[in-house]
């Protein structure tokens, strides 16, 4: 551990870091902990906000959010010392509210608003979600209510993807060779052009494009990227800062994992892409390890023997795979556990159980739990 | 250190279990159904061990004779490994006899469209590159779904003279949730596009997907809170959005139940009592929304890989060739 950033410790009861980034691959538990590590820190006295996406009904009814209060920051009611709100995120609210704030005026918003390619692609372009998350973290971020803000991330399949996600989404909407290229079939003022579809010489691509594309679509597009013009320059200033503000040194990355040693390559991937583009990773936890348990022994085992040499077999398994982990990423991170529970917590009580749990692994990372 | 078949042992106890927690039957082995499918579409959340259940499934088939390929969309290929060869790297390769493997890039399938359409070379480059086209591929709505079915779609038709003839395609799908959006898209592309190649192609695709005599969903869940709740809105899903409930419930990864009595428990067992208390909770809440043909299969001591894969195989053969179809 001698070269481990002390700037990537994860202390709760710190005022820092401000901002906590939960990611990792979907069904890991990046949820649960997220809202464990929101009660530590209200705990702690700082007033936390959690920004979820997809927390289970239970989690949600524990939080106090449901669809009903969309997007708006409620209080959890807890007695900590700091208080702790929770929100969900809304990746198409969000996405219309960025489109408002940057239209010149209501027509192009409505135009935008109303549009059939934004409304599927608002809502199916891959990395959206991911986008939206991070737009959101920078909005609430910049409005400064709260000292903590703890963002989960929509469930990616790989925790890669939740990098990639603004970039994509800047050059998908960077409308620029769009344009000219579209100006084939519309005119500025979006009138179809006369000699579209007329097969003049030299028309061979467009053809064989509005053909292929279908003019309905070609014409939504046109639409859409002509509207979204004005605000592109916005939008992409804002992007900037979205990225520039994920890697502050203030901004730390929790990666969750799930147990197995199949998981290994793919943290190990995210961790080194993490520190190539300059983001700050800080605990990697390793969720739901099967405890290495003994007094098998003392039981008559006869009755069942296969039964407890499941349970041997996947704490042997789990454990060797942690301390594969551990060794391959040593240097640089700290890499911890947090074994299978009974119950997957889901109430105040047993959220704040694992949170405690984890603030004392992180803290002293020698210790097992 | 058990073998395989006494870990089978131990998961047959677990299903037997499980079985008597509800008593739906249907008619029929599973065999005769799946064998007329022209594709299974294998949908469930991240974490589930929806590879592992396709790549079985799959084996299964093929052992039952049905030339069968197994297709993943997943830019990071996983099933080559748990079927023990190397990354197929886009390409239909050899797994077994009758059984074969495939990582497909949609991308790929929209530009062969725009190949077969156009046909003249340097056009099809400009028309590939153009801004407009790489726009469309990422922007319109399902079009990657479209690609991906339609491969399916040509392969068993056999309108691929490059590619092996396929009896069955088995669609380990994209984990995001989006496994019912999937199945619906083509609509919505036909009615939004209208017209040219993809449109076509999103007509036979819908009409394809519709037909549930071609076309099968299986929904492979754990048998906990979360997974359950998905796997019961996912069922929903189907039967408003697509008109009828997937053909197989899958559920994954079941803790065999525990002998003994809970007054000699020691800290394992009574970890191991609770988190199988869990899955009979949850399967049970599961079996109230679902009393259609379901597979329960046991946590085994293997890795995943292909003995998990064998083993799991066996359990499927096992429940498939049933003269009464398996429920919860």
């Amino acid at each position: 551990m001698t070269a481990l950033d002390p700037m990537t410790v994860l202390d709760l009861n710190r005022p820092n870091p401000p901002l906590i980034v939960v990611v990792g691959s979907g069904g890991v538990g990046k949820t649960t902990l997220a809202a464990s590590l929101g009660l530590v820190s209200a705990e702690a006295g700082h007033d936390t906000l959690v920004m979820t996406f997809d927390p289970s009904k239970r989690l949600k009814d524990t939080l106090g959010v449901d669809e009903s209060v969309g997007g708006a920051e409620v209080p959890v009611p807890t007695d900590t010392t700091g208080r702790l709100h929770a929100s969900l995120l809304d990746p198409r609210e969000t996405f219309d509210r960025l489109v408002e704030r940057y239209a010149p005026d209501d027509e192009a918003r409505d135009r935008i608003l109303s549009n059939r390619y934004y409304d599927h692609m608002s809502g199916h372009l891959g990395g959206i979600l991911e986008y939206m998350a991070v737009e959101r973290l920078y909005e609430v971020a910049t409005e400064g209510k709260h000292q903590r803000l703890i963002l989960d991330t929509p469930p990616t399949r790989e925790a890669i993807d939740f990098l990639e996600a603004p970039q994509r989404i800047v050059d998908f909407l960077d409308s620029g060779a769009l344009k000219i290229a579209l100006k084939q079939w519309f005119a500025d003022d979006g009138q179809l052009n006369v000699t579209s579809g007329m097969g003049f010489v030299g028309r061979g691509l467009e053809g064989f494009l509005d053909r292929i594309v279908g003019m309905k679509l070609l014409r939504d597009m046109s639409e859409f990227f002509r509207a979204f013009g004005p605000l592109f320059p916005g939008f992409k200033e804002r992007a900037g800062k979205v990225q520039k503000l994920l890697a502050e040194r203030e901004t730390i990355f929790v990666l969750v994992t799930g147990p197995g040693r199949e998981r290994i390559p793919d943290t190990l991937f995210f961790a080194r892409r993490l520190r190539e583009a300059g983001y700050h990773l800080g605990p990697v936890v390793v969720n739901r390890v099967h405890p290495m348990l003994d007094g098998a022994e003392s039981l008559d085992t006869n009755q069942d023997p296969a039964g407890h040499e499941l349970f041997r077999w996947l704490g042997t398994r789990h454990s060797e795979a942690l301390t594969e982990l551990q060794r391959r990423l040593t240097d640089q991170q700290q890499v911890v556990s947090l074994p299978l529970v009974p119950h997957e917590p889901t109430d105040l009580k047993s959220l704040t159980a694992m949170g405690q749990d984890l603030q004392r692994v992180l803290l002293a990372p020698n210790a097992s739990i | 250190m058990l073998t395989t078949e006494e870990l089978c042992i131990i998961g047959r106890r677990a299903k037997i279990e499980m079985s008597s927690l509800n008593d739906h039957s249907l008619n029929g082995p599973l065999n005769d159904h799946f064998e007329n499918l022209s594709l299974i579409v294998v949908t469930g959340k991240g974490g589930t061990g929806k590879s592992v259940v396709s790549a079985a499934l799959g084996r299964h088939l093929a052992e039952r004779g049905r030339r069968t390929l197994l297709l993943e969309v997943d830019p990071r290929e996983n099933l080559h490994h748990l079927c023990d060869v190397p990354p197929s790297g886009g390409d239909i390769v050899d797994v077994a006899p009758k059984l074969y493997l495939q990582n497909l890039k949609p991308t790929d399938v929209c530009d062969w469209v725009v190949e077969k359409q156009v046909k003249i070379k340097p056009i099809v480059n400009r028309v590939l590159k153009s801004p407009v086209y790489q726009r469309f591929v990422e922007g319109a709505p399902g079009i990657t779904e479209i690609a991906i079915l339609g491969h399916a779609l040509r392969l068993v038709r056999g309108d691929r003279p490059d590619a092996p003839k396929i009896d069955t395609v088995i669609l380990d799908a994209p984990a995001t949730g989006h496994g019912i959006y999937l199945l619906t898209s083509s609509r919505l592309f036909g009615e939004t596009v209208g017209e040219g190649p993809f449109a076509d192609l999103a007509l036979e695709v819908a009409d394809f997907v519709d037909a549930p005599e071609k076309t099968g969903m299986v929904v492979v869940t754990l048998a906990e809170e979360m997974p359950v709740q998905e796997a019961i809105e996912l069922v929903r899903d189907f039967e408003s959005k697509l008109g009828r409930p997937p053909d197989l419930m899958v559920a994954n990864a079941l803790y065999p139940p525990v002998t003994q009595g809970p007054e000699q428990d020691d800290e394992l067992t009574e970890l191991w009592r609770s988190r199988r208390a869990v899955n009979e909770k949850e399967l049970t809440r599961l079996a109230e929304h679902w009393p259609g043909p379901a597979l329960p299969l046991p946590l085994l001591a293997l890795d995943d890989g292909p003995r998990l894969v064998r083993a799991l195989t066996d359990l499927i053969a096992e429940d498939f060739a049933a003269e009464e179809s398996p429920t919860l």
